[in-house]
C-alpha cells in the first residue's frame, strides 16, 4: 500500500504531525539528554492466538520472523520487524512498513486472528542519556536495568494514556505506542517531561 | 555529592561572639557559608543571613523573636522548634504569583532576595488590633464554634464566617495562577530509608553496601538529622564529619539514591510510599525547565522508618512567649547554624538531655542564667559546669509563668513548696523529652503503643514490609541510633535475596538518657498551651473533660487540638497526657489519635504535576481535526474527544444558523460527518457468532456475510448498555460499533464476557477504534459523493449495495477501506472506514467529491437535531434505567437465544405497561421553545412528585419542521398519540403546553434511506 | 495498592478496574428461573476477611483477574487469570465459581 500511497493524490498524515516540531525543546546545552524519534509509516498488527494453536502459531510465526512469539513482558526483534507481546495469547507484530505485513491474517489464517493496526498508534523511539529518567516521570513499570531491559515489554498507563513500551538495547533505546486520537496530549506530557533535560526531536512528521 | 561536604570549623573549642553587627546573634561555627552573606527581607526589614540558613536560623541570628501571631487569640509568637514540626513560625513567602501562606519558617531555605511576612496581624505584628481577641478569651474558649455561631442561622454566611476568617485567617494565598510546573516520578527500590539522620544513613550504607537499590529521603536540605545539630562524637571525629563522609560514601554507589529536601508523606498499601521532593523552592525562580516541586511515588520491597523524634514542649503559662522554645532547636541554632538564640539562656528540663543544652551554650561562649530541673536530685556531673559559669541551677522546681512584652524577658519558677523566684533570660529551652514520629508507621490504620520506660508512644505493629530504627523506634541514645539503623538496612536489604553482613558499629562519646516528663506544671499563672498553632490551653482540655467530650477523637474535634497544618507533632501527648490525669486513666488508655497522610501539607500542583489547564485530562482529536480548524470549526467536548459542534459560515448570525443550514443541507444535498469517536471491535474466530448472540439481545444468527444489523446490548440486570451495529465482514469476521460515551465499557464488557462468563468460546476480540477514521456521508447525494472518492469497480447502486450492506472496498487507487450503508439522519447515508492515516485526505476527497452536489461538513449539533428528527435513542435516553422496551426497542429482541440480561428485564416492574416509554412531543405554539429535563404534568393539574408523568430527555429545533420537537419518556405514552401534557420546567420558569406524537418527526415510513 | 498481575507482574492499582465478588458462575439464561438469575445478579458476598473478586487489568493486558484479597488489611494472597479460573471451573463441571 505505501508503494500506492505514493503514486495517488492521498498522503498519510503523521499522527504526530500538527503537535510534534523538529529540533531542539527545553534546556539548552551540547548534548541533549532526551533524543525522539518519530516513528512513520511502521507497519502493526495484533495477533491474537486462536484457541489451542498454541504450538502451530509458534511455528509459524518462527518462520516468518525468526524467532519464537516471545513471552509475556517480553518483545523480540530482528531486521527492524518484531513481536511484542501484549496480553495473553496477544501480539503486536512491527514491522518497517505496512507493506510488510500484507497476506499476514491470510498466513496465519486459523492460527490468530490477525488485525492490521497500522494506524492505530503513535509511535516513538526515545533514547539519550536521560530516557529511562524522563520516561519515569509517567510509566509506572520499574525500568531499571534489573528489571527492564532490551527485549522487555509492558503495557501501562501513561500520563493517564494506555500505552505500550518495549526496549530496544541497552543505550537505552525504548519504543512507546500509543493510541492515535492521543497523540497531542502524549506528546505534551513527553516533550515536557524530557525538556528538564534537554531534548531533540528527529523526523518531520508528515 | 561533594557540596555536601562539611566545612566545620573547631566547634569543641569555646566560641568568641560575632562583631558581626547585622547579625548580633550569629557566633562562630555551624555548617553555614559565611563567605557568601545573603539579603533577604522579613515585614519589609532588611536583613542578612548566609547560605545553609533557614529563614528561622537567620531570624534568630538577627535577634528577631517575634514572628507571628497566633490563630484564635493573635498572641504574639516566635519560633519553637528548629524542624517541619513548627506550629508557630508560620510565614507568607515570596510575592506576587508565587506567594505561599503558611509555610514553616524553619524549614524555609534561605536565599537571596527572599521576601518573608508575617501573617494573621493587623495593622502590623508589633501592634496587633485583633490581640484584643486575648481580652475575649473566654468567648474563644473550647467548643466556640459550635456555641457563639448558632443563630441566627443566616448570619453564618454574611457575618460570621467572613469575620472568622479575617480574624483566625491563615494567611492569603496568591491570587494569580501558579507560575511554576510541578512534576511526577515513579521510583523502585529495594529498600526505602526515611529519614537521613543517623539511624536512617547507617540502614542506607548497611543496604547499600550489599548491592540492594536504596531511596534515601530526608526533609532537609542536607541530610544528616540530629548529627549536624549535636556536638557529639563518632568514632572520635565530629558527628557531621561523619554524617559527611556516609553521605559521600553514599553518592558514590551507584544503586543509592539519595533524595535531600525530600519528606516522604505518605505510607500506602503494599509497599507503596509518597513523598514530595521541594526541587527548587530554596531558589528565589526555579531555573528554566526545572520543576518547583516532585511528586515522587515509590514502590518499595522493604522500607525503614529512621524519622527520628520530635522534641516535647513543658506546659505551663506563658509558655508560647516568643523566646520560649524547644532545647533541641537551641542546640541545633547553635551548632549548626552558629546562632546563640538569647543572651541569657534558661533551660528548664525534665531530663539529662536538657543538661546539654547548657553544656553547649556555655560552649559556645554564651551565658546559661539558670537550669531548672524538674527532678529532685541531679548528677553533680552535670550540675558542675553549670554553676562554675555562674549559672543558676534549681532542681525539684518548674516554670509557671513567663514575663515580657513581645518576647520573653523572665521567667517565674516555683518548687512543690510554693517557693517562688524570677529569673531575667531572653530565651527558655524546654527539654521534656521525644516523642518518636510514630505517624507514618500509623497511616495505614495502626495504632502506636505506650512505651512506659521511655515513656513515649512507639511504632506498634509496623506495615507489611517495614521496620524502625533509631530514636523513630525509641531508641534514643545514638549508639543505638547507628548499631539498629545499620541492623536494620543489613536485614532489609537480606531479605531482597543481598548477601553481606553488616560492618561494625561505630563508637560514640558516652551519653545518658535518664528522663521522667512532667505533663504539665502543677501551678501556674497565665494561658498554659498544649496545642500552639490551634491556641489550646490546658483550660480548654479541662472544659473539654468537664462537658464530656473526654474520649481522643471527641477531644480533638472539640478543641481543635492537633488539628491545623502541623497536626498535632508538638501537642498532641500535651492533650492526651492532660486528659489521662483528668479521667484518671492511664496514658496508653486515652491512645492517640489516627494519624492520615500527609505528614507535612503538600501543594495540590505536586499532586496535579503535568495535568492542569487544558492538560488536566487527555485530549482525542479526531482525523479530521486538521481540516476542521482551518475551516473554521467551533469543537465541544464530548468525553475526552474534542468533536467538531458545527462549522459556522460567513454571514450566520449564530450557532444555530449554522446547525441548521447544516441539517438543511444533509436532508437536500449531502453532507459529511466524522463518526470515528464511535468505539469499533474486530471479532474473529471459529466461535465469534455463539460470541456476538450472547451479549447482544437482538438475533444475528441470521446476519449474512455482507450485512449489518442494528445491534442492542443489555447489562445483565436486564437495562440498556449500549447500542451500535454489527456487520459480517466474512465468515468468521465481524465488526462491532458502540456509542462514544460507552466505547471503553464496552470493551470492558466483552473482554468480561469472553474470559469470564465464556471462557470457553473461540474468539479473538480487539478494540479497533484507533485504525479506522470513520465518517459518516449522509443525504441524497451521498451515492453520487461516495462514487468520486471510492475507487472505480466497486458497484454501490441501491440494488447492488442496498441499506444495511458492508463491503470491503478501495479508496485512493488502493487503499483499504470499509464501507457501511447505515444511517443515523434518516436519509440515504453510508459510514466510510479508512485507515487512520488516510483520514485527513479521504475527509478531503470526500469534501472535494461532494463540492458539485453542495455538500456540507456537519458536526455533533446536526448530527443530535437529526438523531431527535428521527427519534433514535442516544446517551440521554440510554441512561442506565432504561430497558430496550423503554426506548421502544422491546419488539427486537431475540426469544429464543440466551443471552446478557434475557432473564432480568422481564421483572414485573420492567414491563409495567404504566413504565415511562419514549415517544415524541412537539409544542402546541410551535414558536414556543422546549428544554430537556422538563417534567411532564396533565394539564391544569397542580405540580407534584404524584403527578408526575416523566420528562423530556431531548430537544431540538427542527429545520425540517420549523419548530421545537422533543422526544422523551411518559408513562403509556404509545397509546397516547394526540393527547396533549405540560412540559414543566420550573427552574428554568418553563411550562410548555405539548402534543405526545410519534418519536419519528421525518420520513416515518423510511422511504429517503432505501433509495 | 499494588497488585501482582500474573502476566504483567507488579502493578499499582491504578491500573485495574475494580468490579466485584467473583462469585458464583452465571446460570444458562434459557436453563433456569428467573430467581436464580436474580440471586446471581444481586446476591453478593460482602466479606470482612478472604475476598475472591474480579479486576480487569485494562491499562495492561486487559486480562480478567480473580484476587484473593482480606478486605480488613488489604494483604493479597493470590492474583490468578479469570479465564484460566473460569476454564477450570467449567472443566471441573461445578456450577459455582467456589470450586475454581
Amino acid at each position: 500500500m505505501s508503494e500506492i500511497a505514493t503514486t495517488s493524490s492521498w498522503r498519510p498524515r503523521s499522527a504526530w504531525a500538527g503537535f510534534a516540531k523538529p529540533g531542539r525543546q527545553g534546556r539548552a546545552g551540547a548534548e541533549p539528554g532526551v533524543i525522539l524519534d518519530l516513528r512513520e509509516g511502521i507497519g502493526l498488527a495484533t495477533i491474537i492466538l486462536a484457541d489451542g494453536q498454541d504450538e502451530a502459531l509458534a511455528r509459524a510465526l518462527s518462520e516468518r520472523f525468526g524467532f519464537a512469539p516471545p513471552a509475556p513482558g517480553a518483545a523480540a526483534f530482528a531486521s527492524g520487524r518484531g513481536l511484542v507481546w501484549a496480553g495473553p495469547g496477544q501480539w503486536l507484530a512491527v514491522a518497517p512498513s505496512r507493506a510488510d505485513l500484507a497476506g499476514f491474517g491470510e498466513a496465519l489464517a486459523g492460527l490468530a486472528a490477525v488485525t492490521d493496526q497500522s494506524d492505530s498508534r503513535a509511535v516513538v523511539r526515545v533514547s539519550g542519556p536521560q530516557a529511562r529518567t524522563a520516561l519515569s516521570k509517567g510509566v509506572g513499570v520499574d525500568l531499571h536495568p534489573r528489571a527492564f531491559r532490551a527485549g522487555s515489554a509492558a503495557g501501562t498507563g501513561i500520563s493517564h494514556i494506555v500505552a505500550q513500551i518495549w526496549q530496544l538495547d541497552d543505550a537505552p533505546t525504548y519504543e512507546l505506542a500509543v493510541p492515535r486520537s492521543f497523540a497531542g496530549s502524549f506528546w505534551g506530557w513527553l516533550t515536557e517531561s524530557a525538556a528538564e533535560y534537554g531534548c531533540e526531536v528527529r523526523g518531520l512528521p508528515r | 555529592m561533594s557540596t555536601l561536604t562539611l566545612k566545620r570549623a573547631e566547634t569543641q573549642a569555646p566560641l568568641a561572639r560575632s562583631d558581626n553587627p547585622a547579625q548580633p546573634f550569629r557566633v562562630a561555627g555551624g555548617l553555614v557559608d559565611r563567605t557568601r552573606p545573603l539579603s533577604f527581607r522579613f515585614d519589609g526589614r532588611a536583613l542578612t543571613g548566609f547560605p545553609g540558613d533557614t529563614l528561622a536560623s537567620a531570624l534568630l541570628a538577627n535577634g528577631v523573636r517575634l514572628v507571628g501571631r497566633s490563630f484564635k487569640y493573635h498572641r504574639p509568637r516566635g519560633i519553637l522548634s528548629a524542624g517541619s514540626e513548627e506550629p508557630n513560625a508560620i510565614v507568607e513567602l515570596r510575592t506576587g504569583a508565587r506567594r505561599e501562606p503558611n509555610t514553616r519558617a524553619t524549614v524555609a531555605e534561605l536565599y537571596d532576595g527572599l521576601e518573608a511576612s508575617s501573617q494573621n496581624r493587623w495593622p502590623s505584628l508589633a501592634f496587633d488590633a485583633l490581640g484584643v481577641n486575648a481580652l475575649a478569651a473566654p468567648i474563644f474558649a473550647a467548643g466556640f464554634y459550635y456555641k457563639t455561631f448558632m443563630w441566627p442561622a443566616a448570619f453564618w454566611e454574611k457575618l460570621y464566617e467572613p469575620m472568622i476568617r479575617r480574624a483566625a485567617g491563615l494567611g492569603r494565598a496568591a491570587n494569580a495562577p501558579d507560575p511554576d510546573h510541578y512534576d511526577r516520578m515513579f521510583a523502585h527500590c529495594d529498600v526505602l530509608v526515611i529519614g537521613g539522620g543517623p539511624a536512617g544513613l547507617s540502614a542506607a550504607l548497611a543496604a547499600g553496601r550489599m548491592g540492594a537499590r536504596v531511596i534515601l529521603v530526608d526533609e532537609d536540605s542536607r541530610p544528616g538529622g540530629r548529627l549536624l545539630a549535636e556536638r557529639r562524637e563518632i568514632d572520635g571525629r565530629p558527628a557531621a564529619d561523619w554524617a559527611a563522609q556516609a553521605l559521600a560514601e553514599l553518592a558514590s554507589m551507584p544503586e543509592v539514591r539519595i533524595l535531600p529536601r525530600t519528606t516522604l508523606f505518605g505510607v500506602y498499601d503494599h509497599g507503596s510510599y509518597g513523598a514530595v521532593e521541594r526541587v527548587s523552592d530554596h531558589l528565589a525562580v526555579p531555573p528554566a525547565h526545572t520543576p518547583r516541586q516532585r511528586l515522587w511515588r515509590i514502590a518499595a520491597k522493604r522500607a525503614v522508618l529512621a524519622a527520628g523524634a520530635i522534641e516535647r514542649p513543658h506546659v505551663f503559662g506563658g509558655n508560647d512567649r516568643p523566646g520560649v522554645m524547644l532545647a533541641g532547636a537551641v542546640r541545633t541554632y547553635l551548632n549548626r547554624f552558629g546562632v546563640l538564640p538569647g543572651k541569657r539562656i534558661a533551660v528548664l528540663t525534665s531530663s539529662d538531655d536538657g543538661w546539654r543544652t547548657a553544656a553547649d551554650v556555655l560552649a559556645a561562649g554564651g551565658t546559661v542564667a539558670a537550669v531548672i530541673d524538674t527532678r529532685p536530685s541531679v548528677p553533680a556531673e552535670l550540675r558542675r559546669p553549670v554553676e562554675a559559669a555562674g549559672g543558676r541551677v534549681l532542681t525539684g522546681s518548674f516554670v509557671s509563668g513567663t514575663k515580657g512584652h513581645l518576647a520573653l524577658s523572665a521567667i517565674e519558677v516555683s518548687d512543690a513548696s510554693g517557693r517562688f523566684d524570677q529569673i531575667a533570660c531572653d530565651c527558655l529551652a524546654m527539654a521534656n523529652g521525644w516523642n518518636p514520629i510514630v505517624h507514618l508507621d500509623s497511616h495505614l490504620s495502626r495504632r502506636p503503643v505506650w512505651r512506659e520506660d521511655i515513656h513515649a508512644f512507639v511504632p506498634g505493629t509496623l506495615p507489611s514490609g517495614m521496620t524502625a530504627a533509631g530514636s523513630a523506634a525509641g531508641d534514643f541514645a545514638l549508639a543505638d541510633c547507628l548499631s539498629g539503623g545499620a541492623r536494620a538496612g543489613q536485614e532489609a536489604a537480606a531479605t531482597c535475596g543481598f548477601d553481606g553482613a553488616a560492618a561494625p558499629a561505630p563508637q560514640t562519646d558516652p551519653e545518658s538518657v535518664s528522663h521522667t516528663p512532667l505533663w504539665r506544671a502543677p501551678r501556674t499563672k497565665g494561658k498554659a498551651f498544649a496545642d500552639f498553632q490551634n491556641d489550646v490551653a490546658v483550660s480548654d482540655i479541662e472544659l473539654a473533660h468537664r462537658e464530656g467530650f473526654r474520649a481522643v477523637e471527641l477531644l480533638k474535634r472539640y478543641t481543635t487540638l492537633g488539628m491545623a497544618t502541623d497536626q498535632g507533632k508538638t501537642s498532641n501527648l500535651a492533650g492526651l497526657s492532660i486528659m489521662a490525669e483528668l479521667t484518671g486513666q492511664p496514658i496508653p488508655s486515652v491512645g492517640t489519635t489516627v494519624f492520615r497522610p500527609p505528614y507535612t501539607p503538600i501543594a495540590i500542583g505536586a499532586f496535579a504535576g503535568h495535568h492542569r489547564g487544558k492538560e488536566f485530562r487527555a485530549t482525542r482529536h479526531v482525523p479530521s481535526h486538521a481540516w476542521a480548524e482551518e475551516n473554521g470549526c467551533v469543537f465541544v467536548e464530548t468525553g475526552l474527544w474534542l468533536r467538531p459542534a458545527y462549522f459556522p459560515r460567513k454571514g450566520e448570525a449564530d450557532w444555530m444558523e449554522s446547525v441548521n443550514r447544516e441539517v438543511d443541507t444533509v436532508r437536500a444535498k449531502v453532507g459529511v460527518c466524522d463518526v470515528t469517536t464511535l468505539g469499533k471491535v474486530d471479532i474473529q474466530g471459529k466461535d465469534a457468532l455463539a460470541f456476538i448472540e450472547r451479549v447482544t439481545a437482538n438475533p444475528f444468527g441470521t446476519l449474512a456475510i455482507g450485512k449489518a444489523r442494528y445491534a442492542i446490548l443489555l447489562r445483565e440486570d436486564g437495562f440498556v448498555l449500549d447500542d451500535g451495529t454489527v456487520a459480517r465482514m466474512s465468515d468468521s469476521h465481524y465488526v462491532m460499533t458502540c456509542s462514544t460515551a460507552n466505547a471503553a465499557r464496552v470493551m470492558q464488557h466483552l473482554e468480561y464476557a469472553r474470559q469470564w462468563l465464556w471462557p470457553e468460546l473461540d474468539v479473538q476480540i480487539v478494540s479497533i477504534s484507533e485504525q479506522w477514521a470513520q465518517y459518516a456521508v449522509a443525504g441524497p447525494r451521498a451515492r453520487d459523493t461516495l462514487k468520486g472518492v471510492i475507487d472505480p469497480g466497486f458497484d454501490i447502486s441501491n440494488e447492488a449495495f442496498p441499506f444495511l450492506a458492508c463491503a470491503d472496498v478501495t479508496v485512493g487507487g488502493g487503499i483499504p477501506a470499509r464501507l457501511f450503508r447505515i444511517s443515523f439522519s434518516g436519509e440515504l447515508a453510508y459510514e466510510i472506514a479508512v485507515p487512520a492515516a488516510y483520514g485527513d485526505a479521504a475527509w478531503r476527497a470526500i469534501m472535494a467529491a461532494g463540492t458539485p452536489y453542495g455538500i456540507t461538513a456537519y458536526g455533533s449539533e446536526a448530527l443530535s437535531v437529526m438523531r431527535i428528527e428521527k427519534g433514535h435513542a442516544a446517551g440521554a435516553e440510554i441512561n442506565g434505567q432504561t430497558t430496550a422496551r423503554d426506548i421502544g426497542l422491546g419488539g427486537m429482541l431475540a426469544k429464543k437465544k440466551d443471552y446478557v440480561g434475557r432473564l432480568m428485564k422481564e421483572r414485573a416492574a420492567l414491563t409495567d405497561p404504566q413504565r415511562p416509554i419514549l415517544v415524541g412531543f412537539k409544542p402546541v405554539d410551535a414558536s414556543q421553545r422546549l428544554r430537556a429535563g422538563s417534567h411532564f404534568l396533565g394539564v391544569g393539574e397542580t405540580p407534584s412528585l404524584a403527578a408526575d408523568q416523566g420528562y423530556l430527555t431531548s430537544v431540538a429545533y427542527s429545520p425540517s419542521l420549523k419548530s421545537w420537537i422533543g422526544i422523551g419518556l411518559i408513562r403509556g405514552g404509545t397509546e397516547r398519540h394526540g393527547e396533549r401534557v405540560r412540559a414543566y420546567d420550573p427552574v428554568r420558569g418553563g411550562d410548555v403546553e405539548v402534543e405526545i406524537c410519534s418519536p419519528v418527526f421525518v420520513d416515518p415510513k423510511e422511504e429517503k434511506l432505501r433509495v | 495498592m499494588r497488585i501482582r498481575c500474573p502476566y504483567c507482574g507488579e502493578r499499582d492499582n491504578g491500573e485495574f478496574t475494580y468490579l466485584g465478588d467473583a462469585g458464583g458462575a452465571r446460570p444458562d439464561g434459557m436453563g433456569t428461573d428467573a430467581a436464580a438469575m436474580h440471586d446471581y445478579v444481586y446476591l453478593r458476598d460482602n466479606r470482612a476477611g478472604v475476598h475472591r473478586e474480579l479486576w480487569y487489568h485494562g491499562a495492561g493486558c486487559r486480562s480478567w483477574l480473580v484476587v484473593t484479597r482480606d478486605t480488613r488489611t488489604h494483604e493479597i494472597s493470590d492474583v490468578t487469570s479469570a479465564r484460566e479460573a473460569g476454564l477450570a471451573r467449567r472443566n471441573s463441571g461445578t456450577t459455582s465459581g467456589e470450586a475454581a
